[in-house]
């Protein structure tokens, strides 16, 4: 899952790995470049719609609410609105049923052929990148026209993976 | 509660049931001091209304059946019978909609109810204009200085323009007397400048009324909007509630509202404050209403309008007073009398309040639409939230974009702007785009926490100037990404059951208190 923040159309790729119920923040690429992150550590709150932040070692309470694609945060006073992006699409306009790497990685998983047809929200392909695996999913019902790779191969950010046709 | 019977029992013109011909969150305002004056509270709804939070309050409601405003909150027809058909004996027709609406009053009346609110002669004597700005010169309140410019075909027109810029003074305004909207308004400076202004006013009024009648008007600029509660009763009692400090504006709509002015000092008051019980005696005024002043950066204030209702911004006066304006306005309706004298009106600490509208500061402004997935109002000492709206309502165009009211009460005004602060930062308000984040910059600004913002500072201020901070993206994303691999959702029905509790605010949470300071 790619995220945008706010108005701008820049990609972000978490990372995040769990370490003993708390979510560590590993790393955060933007636009396929590592950026500086400071020490994040999240875990639930018993609280609904809240979540527990620790960011260098202070402790925050996020309110967090999914609307559609987006999640609406309340972060120390103040409303962000991070938006969930398809990967497999670097550019701003999803093109037709070509899917490409989202962030460079090795492709972990398969689960297509090459004519075989697919549902729409199909998992197709799983990429590993930065420890965090990244499902490509077909963004419409179609039939696999092209697979470029296979389980092993490394891919870079922006190739593409997969064709879908109607 | 089980309170037998009501305040009014005993009263001239008793009743015991209201019902309120509005929506939104002055029905719950009006429907709750309902309650606690021991009435019953008839709430009415359209379609687009069925679930609102209104009709929670109510201890009955009627729907209006129609899709426009004219079939049903506008429809007074509609109204009375709806009144007639729960049993009600009073309306009160809250603010905006037909609550200055002369005919409207008479209609009430005529029905044989309790109208809650002033005389129909009142209503319409300060509903125009004209007549108001005669009456109140008649009466000796200050108005704008200015005159009407009639001249015949064929006239000096210049002469006579000239002469009556000279009465008025400079720097003036000459506005089109059919006009409105701009059409027509010019301002000129100097004496040389008067006849190129005037004939491209007369020209623009004119083409847009067919009528180029001319009204000359002294140019006030760098004032402030300053405006005085009264309540009277109808024993000839007439006191005021200090003043509001309304300066705060955006295209002539409030948004950030204090009481007291803090360009108001105790003499200033006492002078406002007689000259808005003078305006109100005036029309022979009944019940809560606002005599609306402009007051000039040299201390000099006119006449500006007269609203004939409760005011969106009462609370302020409320918390400052410690007098509940819409009880007092049961009391005045049914005949009580105010039971006070200006000597008993005090004013203690500072009160500010900040509209929340579901509205895009970054886009013009422009309303939005959505459902409230989370609305958690923040509370504790000095907090008082008016609200329309709970969690998982959804956001329309059918209506005012205003969700809720946020107002604070502290000893002092910087202590007031500290809780306003920290209160807006508590307001949790998601799915929805807010002005939650630009009300805090803008209370924050220099200009209005050092008390010195006239009407024109929020219009001519560069927008950028009340710009969100941003957060670190990588918190954001990391918090998204969190969220969504723990799952969690909220549906949208959440909330909908505890809902009331959502809005009266729920009991303890520690963490919301812990950034607010207690002066």
């Amino acid at each position: 899952m790619d995220w945008s923040v706010g108005e701008e159309s820049g990609r972000y790729t978490v990372v995040l790995n769990d370490s003993g119920g708390a979510l560590r923040l590993s790393s955060v690429q933007h636009d396929g470049m590592e950026t500086d992150s400071p020490e994040i550590s999240i875990t639930r709150d018993d609280h609904h719609g809240r979540l527990r932040v620790e960011i260098a070692g202070t402790l925050r309470l996020a309110h967090v609410a999914k609307v559609g694609d987006s999640w609406w945060i309340h972060l120390d006073g103040r409303i962000h609105v991070v938006r969930a992006r398809e990967p497999g699409n670097a550019g701003t306009e999803p093109s037709e049923g070509s899917l490409s790497a989202p962030m460079p990685g090795t492709v972990l998983e398969v689960h297509i052929k090459e004519g075989q047809r697919v549902r729409k929200g199909q998992t197709l392909v799983v990429l590993e990148a930065m420890k965090m695996e990244h499902r490509i999913q077909a963004p419409k019902a179609g039939e696999v026209t092209e697979l470029h790779f296979s389980v092993g191969d490394r891919v870079d950010m922006g190739e593409i993976l997969v064709q879908i046709s109607d | 509660m089980n309170m037998t019977s009501g305040s009014l029992d005993n009263a001239p013109r008793p009743f015991g049931t209201v019902l309120v011909a509005n929506r939104g969150e002055i029905a719950v305002r009006v429907l709750q001091a309902a309650r606690e004056a021991g009435l019953r509270g008839i709430a009415v709804y359209s379609d687009a209304d069925a679930s609102s939070l209104h009709i929670e309050v109510a201890d009955d409601a009627v729907h209006l059946p129609g899709s426009t405003l004219a079939e049903t909150y506008l429809n007074s027809e509609a109204l009375i019978s709806a009144a007639g058909d729960c049993g009600a004996e009073a309306i009160h027709p809250g603010y905006g909609f037909l609550s200055e609406r002369a005919d409207f009053a008479i209609a009430v009346e005529d029905a044989g109810l309790v109208w809650i609110g002033p005389p129909s002669g009142a209503i319409s004597t300060m509903g125009d204009k004209i007549s108001a700005r005669i009456r109140m010169l008649e009466s000796g309140v200050p108005v704008i200085p200015g005159e009407e410019l009639s001249v015949p075909d064929g006239a000096d027109h210049l002469g006579a323009l000239a002469a009556c810029a000279a009465r008025v003074g400079y720097p003036l305004l000459l506005k089109a007397s059919a006009g409105g909207g701009g059409k027509g308004m010019r301002a000129v400076h100097e004496p040389k400048m008067l006849r190129t202004e005037y004939e491209a006013a007369s020209r623009e009024a004119s083409a847009a009324f067919g009528d180029g009648t001319i009204y000359v008007e002294r140019l006030l600029s760098g004032a402030r909007h300053v405006e005085v509660q009264i309540l009277a009763d109808s024993h000839g009692n007439c006191i005021h509630l200090n003043e509001r400090d309304c300066s705060l504006q955006r295209r002539h709509q409030k948004v950030i509202e204090e009481s007291p002015s803090p360009a108001v000092d105790h003499q200033l008051r006492q002078a406002m404050g007689n000259a808005a019980v003078t305006a109100a005696k005036a029309v022979d005024y009944i019940g809560a209403g606002t005599v609306e002043f402009m007051l000039s950066p040299k201390g000099d204030f006119y006449f500006l309008e007269m609203n004939t209702r409760l005011q969106v911004e009462h609370p302020v006066t409320e918390m400052t007073t410690g007098i509940d304006l819409v009880q007092k306005q049961f009391e005045v309706a049914a005949g009580l009398q105010l039971g006070m004298e200006q000597s008993d009106v005090g004013m203690s600490g500072h009160a500010i309040e900040a509209r929340i509208y579901a509205e895009d500061a970054s886009k013009g402004f422009l309303p939005v639409v959505g459902r409230l997935a989370l609305w958690k109002p923040p509370h504790g000492p000095g907090i008082r939230v008016d609200s329309g709206v709970r969690q998982g309502d959804v956001v329309t165009t059918d209506f005012d974009p205003m969700l809720a009211k946020l107002v604070v009460h502290a000893p002092t005004r910087q202590a007031a702007l500290r809780r306003l602060d920290a209160a807006l930062a508590d307001l949790v308000a998601l799915g929805v785009t807010t002005n939650i984040g630009f009300l805090r910059n803008a209370a924050a600004h220099h200009a209005f926490a050092s008390g010195s913002v006239t009407t024109e500072f929020l219009d001519s201020a560069p927008i950028s100037e009340f710009a969100e901070p941003g957060a670190d993206p990588a918190v954001l994303v990391a918090i998204a990404s969190a969220a969504q691999r723990l799952g969690i959702e909220r549906t949208p029905s959440d909330g909908a059951s505890g809902s009331v509790d959502e809005h009266t605010g729920h009991s303890g949470d520690p963490f919301r208190t812990l950034s607010r300071s207690f002066p």
